[in-house]
Parts: C-alpha cells; sequence; structure tokens
C-alpha cells in the first residue's frame, strides 16, 4: 500500500522536531559538556609554545627551541583579557605564576630577538614552572569534573581528595539526593494509600479526591512554591494558627530550612526533584542549598563554565541513567 | 475503625494538597501590604498595581506573547513528530526517547548551554530566544498529547476512508485530523501551560524586555514580597482552573461522539 | 465466455518469512456471492485485503473486469468494503457517514440527498440519520456500515466477517437482509467468515481455505455432501470418519473393510484394492434400530449417550461402531445409555474423501 515516496514523505515529518532540537536542546547540553572539559587558555594563545612543549620530556630542562617559543608567543599577545585569562590559569597549576609573567612579560616586550629567560628571572630555570605550561597545552582537561565530586590532581598526577572545607560539592550532591529521596518516599507513603482511597471512591467524593492531586498539578509550580512560601512564614497561616492554639510559644521555623523544602517538595517525583531549582531557592536556606542552585551559581554568578558544566554533567548523568532505569522498567511492565 | 482512619487519612491528604493554594488566595484581596492573616479590609489594589504597574503590566504582555508562540510552535513541531512516529519509521524508539528527553534533563543545566547557543546565534535578548526555549520544554507535552490521540484512532476507520474514495491527503484532512483534535488542543493547553510556568530557563535567556509574569513573580519574592503576588497567583490559578475545565469539557465531548459499544 | 467480474491469478503473498498466500487462483463472476470459508490464519481475510488494495500480492495479479487492479491505491478501486467492526466515523452522523463515498465522487447535494435517503430506507435506519455512531445498537452500526458501502454502487462488495459481533438471532436475520440485497441489487459480493452454516445459507459458491489455499470451491451443496478433501468434511458440518482400505468392486459399489470383522458399502469409486480411504457418513443420516434390522451397511453397537438438543437428539454410541455420532430427528424415542442398538445407512449416505 505504501509507495517508497509516501514512506519517505511520513518519514520526513519527523525532520522539523527532531533539527529544532538538534540545534536548541542537543547542541546546549553538548555546550555544556565542552566547557565542562575545556581548558583552551593555553593551547590558543601560546601556540608556539604548546607545539614545542609536545618534544619535551617533561624532567630535564626545556629545550631552547620551546623556551624562545614562549617568548614570541607572549610578545605576540597583545590583549591584557587574554593575559590575564592566562596567567590566571597557570598561577592554579603552579602559585608565582602572577608575579612572574609579569616581569617576563614586560622583559619580552621591551627587547627583541632571543631572550634568556634564566636571566630574567630564576624561577624560569625549575623546571616546575614549565611543567606546569606544558600541561596546561592540553585543550581539555579532566579538572572540572573531578572537582565536582570533590578530587583533585596533586603534585604528581594521581587523584587525591580536595583538602577537607575547601569544597563541598559532594556535601551538596549527597544532600539533593537526600532530599530527593525522602521527597520521593513521602510521596509515595502518601500517594500510594491515597491512590486506592481514589479507586475505591464513588461519585462525587472521586472527583473531589481527584481534583486535589490535579490542580496543584496543574498551577503553576511557582505559584504552589509562592504558597507555600506565605504559609510556611514566621507570621504566617501555620504559625498563626498553631500558636492560636497555643502549642507553641514562638513561631516554628518552617521557613527557610529543611522541613519547608521537604513539605512544599512532596507532590513531586524523583527526577523532577533532583533537578529542582525553584523551590529550594525561595524556600531553603543556605544550608539547604540544592546542586541546580550551585550549578546557576557558577554560572550565573561568578562566571566559572567549567565548574557549572562540571556539575551539570555529574546530574544530568544521574538523570540520564534513572531515565533508563524508568524505561526499562516500564517496558516490561508494559510487556509483562 | 478503619473508615474512619480512612476517612481522616483522606481528608488530611485532601488539605495537605489544597490549603496552600486556598489559604492564600483571599490574601489577593487584603488591603494591607503584609501577606498575613487577619485580613482588616478588602480591596482590589494589588490587581491594579497588576494592570498598570509597568514592570507587572509589561510581564503579563511579554507572557501571553511568549506563551502565544511557544503553543503555536511546540503544537505545530510536535503534532507533526506524532505523526510520523506513529508508523514504525527507523530508529522511531530512539526518536521518541530523544523527543521526550526535555522533560527529565535538568533545567539549569540546558539553561547554561542555551544561553552560551543564542548567544552565538545572535539571539540574545529576543523574544525568539525565550520562545525556542520554551518550546523545547513544551514539545515533549504536545508529543505526548497527540500520539495518545492518535493511539486511539481505529485504523480500520482510515481505511475505510480510503476504500469509499478518499486519497491519502483527504483522509487525514477528513478523518485523521478530527479525530486528533482533542490531543492537538489538549497539547496546546500544556505547552501554553508550561510556557507560562516556566522559570528556570527564562532566568537565562530572557533579557531584560522580555521578562515574563513567572519570572517577575520570582524576582519578586527574591527581593520584595507583597500582595500583588498572590494577585498575580490568584490570575494564574483562575487562568489554569479555567484551561483545565476546557480540556476536561473537551473530552467529554470527545468521548461521547468516539466511544464504540 | 464472459470475462469474469474478479480473476485473482497466481497470487501469492508473504509477510517477511511467512507465506500466507500460496499461489491461489480464483475466478468470480458477475452477480456471484462466494463466501471466503476457512479457520482463522488460513488466508481468507488477507485475499480479501489483496482485493481492497490494502496490501499488494508478493506474486501474481487482480483483475477487474479484465484490467489488472493490483497497482492500484484502495481510494481507487471502487470496491464497497464492510469491515468487521464496521469502522464507521465516529465524529460524522449516520447520513454524513453513508455521504461520504459521494462527496468523494463530487456528487452534487441533492444528489447525495436523495441517494442517502434511499439507502437508509433500505436498512431501516431512515429515522437514526443525525445519529452519531456511538448511539446506535451494534446491529444499526452494521446496517449503516452496509449502507454505506453499497451506496455509490460498487462493482464488487467485500465483507470481512461483518456479522460476527452479533447475537445469533440477529446475525440470522441479517444473513437473510444481505442475501436479499444481493440479488436485488444484483451485487458481486466476496464474503469472508469462519462460521461454516453462515457460509452455507448465504453463498452461491463457497470457497475452503486451509493455510493459504483453497482446498474445495463449490456450491454448497457440493461442499457438504461432496467434500473432497479430510479438512473440508470436517470443516463444514459434523462428520463421523471412518478409516478402511478399498476391498471389492461391484457393478454399482465397492467395498471398503474398516477391520477384519466390519466394512461397509459404498458408492462405486475409482481407486485400486487396497488403497486407504476416508469415509465420510454424516449423522444425520445415520438412523438407528433393533438388532433385527436390515441394511446394507450394519453396525452393531451400544448407546453410549443420548442428549437432547431442542431441534435433534444427539446419540453417541460406542467403540463397536467407532464411536459415531448420530443425529435423529426430535420426535425419535430417546434411546437409554447402554441400550443394544443398530446403527444402518445406506450406501448413498456415505462420501469417500481421499485419505
Amino acid at each position: 500500500m505504501t509507495t517508497l515516496w509516501q514512506r519517505a514523505g511520513h518519514a520526513a515529518l519527523v525532520l522539523p522536531l527532531l533539527l529544532f532540537l538538534g540545534l536548541f536542546f542537543v547542541w546546549p547540553l553538548v555546550t555544556v559538556l565542552d566547557q565542562a572539559v575545556s581548558d583552551p587558555v593555553v593551547s590558543r594563545h601560546l601556540p608556539a609554545t604548546s607545539a614545542a612543549s609536545a618534544a619535551w620530556d617533561r624532567s630535564s630542562a626545556p629545550p631552547a627551541e620551546m623556551r624562545q617559543a614562549l617568548v614570541r608567543d607572549l610578545r605576540a599577545i597583545d590583549d591584557d583579557q587574554i593575559m590575564g585569562d592566562l596567567v590566571r590559569r597557570l598561577n592554579s597549576a603552579q602559585p608565582g605564576f602572577r608575579t612572574l609573567m609579569k616581569k617576563t612579560v614586560t622583559a619580552a616586550r621591551d627587547s627583541s630577538g632571543d631572550l634568556d629567560l634564566g636571566e630574567v628571572d630564576a624561577r624560569w630555570r625549575d623546571t616546575a614552572f614549565w611543567r606546569a605550561i606544558a600541561e596546561a597545552t592540553n585543550p581539555y582537561t579532566d579538572r572540572n569534573l573531578l572537582a565536582a565530586i570533590d578530587l583533585q590532581r596533586d603534585r604528581a598526577g594521581a587523584i587525591a581528595a580536595i583538602p577537607e572545607g575547601e569544597s563541598a560539592n559532594r556535601a551538596i550532591l549527597l544532600r539533593t539526593f537526600l532530599v530527593a529521596s525522602t521527597v520521593t518516599l513521602a510521596t509515595g507513603l502518601i500517594g500510594l494509600p491515597y491512590a486506592m482511597l481514589v479507586a475505591s471512591a464513588t461519585g462525587w467524593r472521586r472527583q473531589l479526591l481527584l481534583a486535589a492531586v490535579l490542580l496543584p498539578l496543574w498551577t503553576s509550580l511557582l505559584v504552589r512554591t509562592t504558597a507555600w512560601y506565605i504559609l510556611l512564614q514566621d507570621q504566617g497561616l501555620i504559625n498563626s494558627a498553631l500558636s492560636a492554639l497555643g502549642l507553641i510559644g514562638k513561631p516554628l521555623p518552617l521557613l527557610f530550612n529543611r522541613t519547608g523544602v521537604i513539605a512544599s517538595g512532596a507532590l513531586l517525583v524523583f527526577m523532577a526533584a533532583l533537578g529542582y531549582y525553584i523551590t529550594p531557592a525561595l524556600i531553603g536556606g543556605p544550608k539547604d542549598q540544592m546542586i541546580s542552585s550551585v550549578i546557576a551559581f557558577y554560572a550565573t554568578g561568578s562566571a566559572n563554565w567549567g565548574m557549572a558544566g562540571a556539575l551539570g554533567i555529574v546530574l544530568l548523568a544521574a538523570t540520564l541513567v534513572l531515565y533508563g532505569i524508568y524505561g526499562r522498567l516500564s517496558a516490561t511492565n508494559t510487556r509483562g | 475503625m478503619l473508615r474512619v482512619s480512612r476517612f481522616i487519612f483522606g481528608a488530611a491528604t485532601v488539605l495537605f494538597l489544597l490549603a496552600p493554594l486556598i489559604a492564600i488566595l483571599p490574601l489577593a484581596f487584603t488591603s494591607g501590604s503584609m501577606l498575613t492573616y487577619p485580613i482588616t479590609s478588602v480591596s482590589l489594589r494589588w490587581f491594579e498595581e497588576l494592570a498598570t504597574a509597568d514592570a507587572w503590566h509589561r510581564s503579563i504582555v511579554n507572557s501571553l506573547i511568549v506563551g502565544a508562540g511557544t503553543t503555536v510552535l511546540a503544537t505545530v513541531l510536535g503534532t507533526l513528530a506524532a505523526l510520523a512516529l506513529r508508523r514504525r519509521v527507523m530508529f522511531h524508539a530512539t526518536l521518541r526517547t530523544l523527543f521526550l528527553l526535555p522533560m527529565v534533563v535538568p533545567a539549569v543545566v540546558l539553561g547554561i548551554g542555551l544561553q552560551i547557543l543564542l548567544a552565538r546565534l545572535g539571539l540574545a535578548n529576543t523574544y525568539v530566544a525565550v520562545i525556542v526555549a520554551h518550546t523545547v520544554l513544551a514539545v515533549p507535552f504536545v508529543l505526548v498529547s497527540v500520539s495518545a490521540s492518535l493511539d486511539g484512532i481505529d485504523p480500520q476507520v482510515e481505511r475505510a476512508a480510503a476504500s469509499l474514495g478518499a486519497a491519502p491527503a483527504r483522509v487525514y484532512l477528513l478523518v485523521t485530523l478530527p479525530l486528533t483534535m482533542p490531543g492537538i488542543l489538549s497539547g496546546a493547553a500544556l505547552a501554553f501551560a508550561t510556557s507560562l510556568d516556566e522559570v528556570v530557563l527564562t532566568l537565562f535567556v530572557a533579557g531584560p524586555n522580555q521578562l515574563t509574569l513567572a519570572r517577575q513573580m520570582f524576582s519578586s519574592i527574591r527581593e520584595n514580597i507583597s500582595p500583588v503576588i498572590v494577585a498575580a497567583a490568584f490570575i494564574f490559578i483562575v487562568g489554569t482552573v479555567a484551561i483545565g475545565g476546557l480540556l476536561a469539557a473537551v473530552r467529554q465531548r470527545s468521548m461521547r461522539t468516539s466511544a464504540i459499544p | 465466455m464472459a470475462i469474469p467480474r474478479i480473476r485473482i491469478d497466481q497470487v501469492s503473498k508473504s509477510f517477511g518469512p511467512v507465506q500466507v498466500i500460496k499461489n491461489l487462483s480464483l475466478d468470480i463472476e458477475r452477480g456471484e456471492f462466494v463466501s471466503l470459508l476457512g479457520p482463522s490464519g488460513s488466508g481468507k481475510t488477507t485475499l480479501l485485503m489483496l482485493l481492497a488494495g490494502f496490501e499488494q500480492p508478493s506474486a501474481g495479479s487482480i483483475l477487474l473486469d479484465g484490467s489488472r487492479i493490483d497497482h492500484l491505491p484502495p481510494h481507487r478501486r471502487a470496491m464497497g468494503v464492510v469491515f468487521q467492526n464496521y469502522a464507521l466515523f465516529p465524529h460524522m452522523s449516520v447520513a454524513d457517514n453513508v455521504a461520504f463515498p459521494l462527496k468523494m465522487r463530487g456528487m452534487g447535494r441533492p444528489e447525495i440527498e436523495s441517494r442517502v435517503k434511499r439507502a437508509l430506507d433500505t436498512v431501516q435506519l431512515a429515522a437514526m440519520r443525525d445519529r452519531r455512531p456511538a448511539q446506535l445498537s451494534g446491529g444499526q452500526q452494521q446496517r449503516v456500515a452496509l449502507a454505506r458501502a453499497l451506496v455509490f454502487e460498487p462493482a464488487v462488495v467485500l465483507m470481512d466477517e461483518p456479522l460476527g459481533a452479533l447475537d445469533k438471532q440477529l446475525r440470522e436475520q441479517m444473513q437473510l437482509d444481505i442475501r436479499e440485497l444481493h440479488k436485488r441489487l444484483e451485487l458481486t459480493v466476496v464474503f469472508v467468515t469462519h462460521d461454516q452454516s453462515e457460509a452455507l445459507t448465504m453463498s452461491d459458491r463457497i470457497a475452503v481455505f486451509n493455510q493459504g489455499l483453497i482446498e474445495q470451491i463449490g456450491s454448497p451443496r457440493d461442499i457438504y455432501d461432496h467434500p473432497r478433501t479430510r479438512f473440508v468434511a470436517e470443516f463444514i458440518g459434523e462428520t463421523n470418519l471412518l478409516h478402511g482400505t478399498v476391498k471389492d468392486h461391484y457393478q454399482d459399489g465397492t467395498t471398503i473393510e474398516l477391520d477384519t470383522s466390519r466394512h461397509l458399502t459404498v458408492p462405486r469409486i475409482d481407486a485400486s484394492a487396497g488403497a486407504s480411504v476416508l469415509v465420510s457418513v454424516r449423522p444425520e443420516r445415520i438412523q438407528l434400530g433393533p438388532a433385527s434390522v436390515a441394511a446394507q451397511n450394519m453396525l452393531p453397537t451400544r448407546v453410549v449417550d443420548c442428549v437432547y438438543q431442542g431441534d435433534h437428539l444427539r446419540v453417541q454410541l460406542d467403540e463397536a461402531a467407532f464411536g459415531l455420532v448420530a443425529r435423529l430427528d426430535r420426535r425419535s424415542a430417546e434411546w437409554p445409555a447402554g441400550a443394544d442398538v443398530v446403527a444402518h445407512f445406506a450406501p448413498e449416505d456415505c462420501w469417500v474423501v481421499a485419505a
């Protein structure tokens, strides 16, 4: 019945959405991935040095070719912003680059032809500084991904934990999962008996029970959160009611803490809860920030796209794994 | 004993679900500027502020513009894809999974990527940017809704139309589309509702001139909470209930006409 | 010789590795009512789909009035199709459903109006014209589907088990109605069914399908009285099958040996001595009598069971008569279980089927 033409035309119907999502969904996600692992500062702005460093064995003194390549590259940079980025990147790997670079750049610009870097500053005789440059020439890095789970590479290049107190990502990720789990559990505990109740109800009672579930689902998430905010305030309804009943002396701190977050989030499921941004942002306190807020902070607050991307990838990966499990479960359910 | 505890459980859950919404609605009519009970006197000043204050007024208009654009774009793309995925085209399971992924992916991650991409495309701070972002989120809803509707169509009915002399295009127009209309309309309504509610992506891609109502509410809550927010919430709720009611009515009508005894 | 209305010429159809129709050929004349009869999966519905154009043959061709149509899409074949579940347009009224094929043919409004009215009158549903299909009963929907398929006066009407979902009484009434319509409008009908009594009631000819092939095609009487294969014998009506070997031939009969002590006389057949055969004896042809009875075919036996079925008595006999089942007139006396009796029947009541 269907000719090849008809079948091709039919399949072509899928193209508009495919192209649209390819451009505005897949590509942004890939961009985030790219941001998380890319580290192009040195490879892009010290090209000759990068090329030369490929031949170096990283242990003996760097060859003259590499040294002069560095001088040439430094002379070629005229944008202060780029220089700043470069210095920051190198300094984070090997402290001391800030002052070293300043000195060296001045020396390079004030001269022409070959330059003996050892004379400019003694630090250039220390291979550690050269090694830092060589390692930074890799346009890709795992620094951000490691940092996302509180790990870093030590001097020897092995993976080690970031010292206590310096990075809290793991704690936040854990907290995110914990809150999401609690929300899911609460939802299950309430939802299952409720569903049984709805199934056995009839007439107007059933309609009411269903409406009670569907209305919040429908109503804007923001609205609902606002509503919870107002209710949970110190002078909000819940506290006023409780104090009027004489049950409490001073207002319970329901807002800006865990109870509020869980109570309001209990209406949603785990996957959505994972990516939760709004509710913790508005209702949670500083100790209740979930990973989405941290990601947003890195992105919009401190423009650290690398960290934002890396954390995002961890979250995305977890979500996709769950989605896969969900897909497997629902497939077996429908077949069985 | 069981009956009593069931009743209490049911009542408590209903209360838990509806209380926040019902509790705050009256506050939209308070004449005071604090969001506390008791309400001493009533007034419509907050609704007036919504309608007249520049920021709010503009945000409502923006929401309508973005909402309309998203609805049209998402409905068209989603409906076409649903029609395509009806037959076993190549990779149709993979495609369907891909098309539904935006529902699941954390919005923050997508927001970052979109912001970068849209800036590169020169679309930063435009309505197009916000509409595109909202459409990505809304399309899965349209797809699911229209697909469900298409699945409910008996393929024999389309064959019957063909046997009676209708060429494939006419079968689509006269039989398939009318029977899918409830699904398309639900999908469109869901797309609009999604756009209306969307805050996270909007935070990343909207410029100062494209702030939607939801975005405006978000800032207000953060910065200076006042009853005007509740007035906006009131409109949201009423609007949502209206859309929900409309959908329920449409579904009732379609069930009556297409049920086969 | 007139060109047949439909010619199915060596058609085969496979779905992947499964061959559903195997090199089938069939001619259907103008105005004939042909039933495609067989169990599920035998290929009869697939053949109908090939005729309608919803599937393409893997090999062979289909001709309508002499010209090939197998490359034509369904909407160009001008055949009326009545589907198993009626397939009415749920979003249109009854009148609009029936008007649909006429609209597709670009007919004018007044013409459509009068034809629809006539069609609905024919199936006695004029009063329902503004209702939606969901508001009609199964039988009413069936009649609308019929009216819709006939309103544009197609050359051929294809019906795919249209009466399957109806209750017995309604079904039998509709069988007569359809048969009457067929005669009056001089339609060529291809009717798919798995119900052999339905096929026997309605058809001019029956094609019995088994696993993609037509085992036998003939008039209802032919098929019932003279089944050519075991499958046909067992599928049509109830029958008793007895194994035997050809023993002797006479002038107008043949002896079939059932075992060392029992044999049957059947009408003369063309088979060599020692050939293995199946003898089919319809239950209603078997009579039961006392030991004193004399007939050409006698099998002394004992009654196992005698059940009243409303319009007949069903008697189960024991192994002495090879477990034969007999059908007696309801007015006959009931035989008690265990009674000694002789089952007897004439040679003409036997029919030899190839083993």
